[in-house]
């Protein structure tokens, strides 16, 4: 016998606590009061007429009774767990898969994971009275979790959902909070997330065939040598087991919305390249449909068209042909060299590059600065150092985009220090090994970029991010950057961001330490302001693994459930052995209460 | 011991008698001896030395015959008042061996005022202080006193009461117990005695309301105050309705036996005015007229 609730010491110490009790109370029972009589002659007659009972035998009775009704009740609270009568005993661990394809939906129209809480239900309805039952899941939606009692185990699993943004892994059971060695677990899933599970684990799968065609690749880039241009790349994959026909429709701002028809083999993928000039600046909306589709979620994809418009760049510079030539071939840029001497008077400009110079104030343009002498302004030197590389960055900024800088070389470079009490604050998005700052560009205020080395002095004018770097510079200063792609889930943003959706509506954030964190369950457009900058965020699914519904090691064809899930439970083994006691309890209650008033017992 | 106003309402009664008196002295009472009196009883021839004043003149006068009027002879009556003063009787409120005080010295003084006499004696185990007999409305204090001066004491024995006070010859007269009758020897017994002399016998039963309908917890030890015994009973509604029965059984068989041999019997509840009792229930009875 176990008592989940107390330790054994306790438990029984409780139950002779309320034993003594009880039995102390039976002593000290007041005795009857003496009343005076005139004479006990007419009482001994009707005494002498009415049969009496023992008092010693009656005594006994009352004591027994009260102690059994007290140490039920005491029982009842320690909570017992009796192997023999309830069957089971162990404690139960269920582990319900919530990885994306878990939300699929089959013939019958229900997802897997409704299945998956079907079968969490029947195994614990087929598991003994004495069992605990601990419920987790495969996405940690469930944080902390603990053993719940068959009511709120039953409950609590429905509310799991498909998660997304987070690997899905089996949670390590030694790090299960008081999980006994004497204990089962069991696997809910439907076997298409690949997961390594320990030797013991039980497979209950809810695996069911079901439709998919899904937007696996989507994106949208200004097409090479004409800047007005810009096309966007679409890759669709039919999943399901058949042939489909799709429908693909690609929506902007403006304009017609493009229209393909396609049809899709089981298992083909099919690309795109569409010309989505037409759509309008704004936000792209790429949608397949197809007959019978049960997974959603990768029916939609977004993205942004940036404006066309050119822009107007001075590269002040005593010399840079490498630099030129890279910024001439960027669609949208009208290049002006101008020498170092008239760096101070740059008028009609949208941004401006200066290559190892050093304006002698704040540009009055937003600037890209390589290799800049520190100033007063703009920070102090560092110190010098040579033959370094770059050991990381911030892909995440929108300087560095699609920009690999892990083969970048370094001869000399000197990294500076900003001022303390510039208004002028920096964060480094490229550092060195020792951390130092390669790279900088400004958090708020006049948008500049930092480069602490000269292209001369390193091999980065030769890396294939070099020219992304410069798109993504010349975009990020004159702020027309395209959104920054993110996979759905829980997405960082800037610290102190509003996110705001498609619809203009707010979305709930939260604040960590250096971001903010919002949660995109469903495909979107979304935009994260603060007061200086505004990032533009296409969340989609995009994953092919994941639109692989079918993909099981499983096999389907379970209706109602799987060898092993016990199906049919006795009535009384589901029935917790506090609740017997508490109902013998309330029996042996009544008992007393109607043998008190019978003069049964005292 | 009482008001005026009562004493006055008393001097209206006299004690009822079934039996003819046998009291020596001239009384109130019908007698049956035959002398001078006031009521006629019969005729009979003149004898040497019958007083002439009792010769019928007009018989004489038609008849030429001396024949004298026979009256029926009025003679007192003695009575012998007996008050349980057992400690069963020191019991209730009012108390029981108060009122019986009252009730005797009630019935005590009525005796006096007919000119009957009047024999007062308590008794528990057996028989207690007596009071000699007392004649006359001006023996009423002492009665009174008498009566005042007794305490309650002993178990009850009325049968070894009635026995040693009748052991002596006493005139035929009426005698009145005034007792609870909780004696465990039972009462015919005890009155056996009165009915082998032939007394004219009236018993009044003084009950304390807690007697006939005991208020009780549920669970209670019965001190029986003559005895000092202790009785662990548990009360039950069905065990106070046995007690009200078994007690009303009780009365009902001392009752019956008086009704049997055709003596008075009352019962005198405490929570009952005495002066009800007196004026109403013996007269009722026919103990009082």
């Amino acid at each position: 016998m176990t008592f989940p609730g107390l330790t054994p010491a306790a438990a029984w110490l409780l139950l002779a606590g309320v034993a003594a009790l009880v039995l102390l109370l039976y002593v000290l029972k007041p005795s009857p009061r003496r009343v005076a009589v005139a004479s006990s002659l007419v009482w001994q007659r009707v005494l002498e007429q009415r049969q009496r009972r023992p008092e010693r035998w009656r005594w006994w009775l009352s004591l027994l009774l009260a102690l059994a009704i007290a140490l039920s009740m005491a029982f009842a609270l320690t909570r017992p767990e009796l192997a023999a009568i309830a069957g089971g005993g162990g404690d139960v661990l269920i582990v319900v898969d919530t990885s994306p394809s878990m939300g699929a939906r089959g013939a019958d129209g229900r997802t897997r994971l409704q299945h998956a809480a079907e079968q969490v239900v029947r195994i614990v309805d087929g598991t003994g009275g004495g069992s605990r039952f601990l419920l987790a899941d495969t996405t940690h939606q469930i944080r902390t979790p603990a053993f719940e009692s068959r009511t709120a185990i039953g409950a609590r699993v429905h509310q799991l959902a498909p998660g997304f943004g987070e690997r899905a892994w089996f949670p390590e059971l030694a790090s299960l909070p008081g999980l006994r060695a004497q204990h089962q677990v069991w696997f809910v899933t439907d076997g298409v997330a690949a997961m390594d599970l320990p030797a013991s684990v039980r497979v209950a799968s809810v695996f069911r065939n079901a439709d998919n065609v899904g937007i696996t690749a989507f994106d949208v880039r200004a097409a090479p040598g004409d800047p007005r241009r810009h096309d966007a790349f679409v890759e669709i994959t039919n999943a399901s087991a058949g042939n489909k026909r799709v429908q693909l429709r690609i929506a902007g701002a403006g304009g017609t919305p493009l229209e393909r028809s396609l049809r899709l083999a089981g298992g083909a993928r099919e690309s795109l390249v569409l010309d989505v000039s037409a759509l309008g600046e704004g936000p792209l909306r790429a949608n397949v449909a197809s007959e019978g589709d049960g997974f959603a979620l990768d029916d939609t994809a977004y993205g942004f068209l940036p404006g066309k418009s050119r822009v107007r760049v001075a590269l002040v510079s005593p010399g840079n042909v490498a630099l030129a030539r890279a910024l001439r071939t960027l669609p949208r840029v009208e290049l002006q060299m101008v020498a170092p001497a008239r760096a101070a008077r740059l008028v009609g400009f949208d941004a401006a590059v200066f290559d190892r110079v050093t304006p002698d104030r704040l540009p009055g343009v937003p600037a890209l600065l390589v290799a800049p002498r520190p100033t007063g302004w703009l920070g102090r030197a560092a110190g010098e150092i040579s033959d370094t590389s770059v050991s990381g960055w911030d892909a995440d900024h929108p300087l560095l985009s699609r920009a690999d800088l892990r083969d970048v070389l370094i001869d000399r470079a000197i990294p500076l220090r900003p001022v303390a009490e510039s208004a002028i604050r920096f964060d480094t998005i490229a550092r060195g090994p020792e951390d130092e700052p390669l790279m900088l560009a400004t958090r708020e205020g006049p948008r500049l970029a930092v480069l602490a080395f000269a292209l001369e002095a390193s091999n980065f004018a030769q890396q294939p991010g070099f020219p992304a770097f410069l798109a993504n510079a010349v975009d990020w200063l004159t702020s027309d950057a395209g959104a920054v792609a993110r996979p759905l889930g829980q997405i960082a943003v800037p610290a102190k961001a509003r996110v705001l959706n498609l619809e203009g509506g707010e979305v709930a954030t939260r604040e960590v330490p250096g971001a903010s964190l919002f949660v995109a369950s469903e495909p979107g457009l979304y935009t994260a302001m603060t007061r200086s900058e505004r990032v533009r965020i296409a969340a989609n699914l995009l994953d092919a693994g994941v639109t692989a519904v079918n993909a099981s090691t499983l096999s389907s064809g379970l209706p109602s459930g799987v060898p092993g899930v016990p199906q049919e439970a006795g009535r009384f083994a589901r029935i917790d052995p506090w609740v017997v006691l508490l109902a013998a309890a309330a029996l042996l209650l009544a008992l007393e209460w109607w043998s008190y008033n019978r003069r049964i017992t005292l | 011991m009482f008001s005026d106003a009562f004493l006055r309402k008393l001097d209206v009664l006299a004690l009822g008698a079934r039996n003819r008196a046998h009291g020596q002295l001239r009384g109130m009472h019908r007698s049956r001896r035959v002398g001078t009196g006031m009521v006629f009883a019969d005729y009979r021839p003149y004898a040497e030395g019958d007083d002439i004043r009792h010769i019928d003149w007009g018989i004489y006068l038609r008849m030429d015959r001396l024949i004298l009027r026979l009256f029926e002879e009025e003679a007192d009556q003695p009575v012998y008042l007996f008050v349980d003063s057992s400690l069963s009787m020191d019991f209730g409120a009012p108390n029981k061996l108060d009122y019986a005080r009252r009730l005797a010295g009630a019935l005590g003084y009525v005796a006096l005022l007919n000119h009957d006499r009047v024999n007062v004696c308590s008794f528990a185990e057996s028989l207690g202080d007596m009071l000699p007999t007392r004649r006359g409305k001006n023996q009423a204090p002492q009665i009174f006193r008498f009566l005042g001066s007794i305490r309650a004491q002993g178990r009850t024995s009325l049968s070894s009461a009635l026995r040693r006070y009748f052991a002596a010859p006493r005139t035929r007269g009426l005698v009145v117990v005034i007792s609870d009758f909780l004696d465990p020897a039972g009462v015919e017994e005890a009155v056996a005695v009165l009915r082998r002399f032939r007394h004219d016998v009236a018993l009044v039963h003084v009950i304390s309301p807690e007697e006939a309908d005991p208020r009780l917890p549920e669970e209670a030890v019965l001190v029986d105050v003559e005895e000092g015994s202790a009785t662990e009973v548990e009360i039950t509604p069905g065990l106070l309705t046995a007690y009200r029965a078994t007690f009303e059984r009780h009365a009902q068989d001392i009752e019956g036996y008086c009704r049997k041999y055709g003596w008075g019997y009352a019962r005198a509840m405490t929570d009952v005015p005495l002066e009800d009792v007196v004026l109403k229930a013996l007269r009722e009875e026919g103990l009082l007229r």
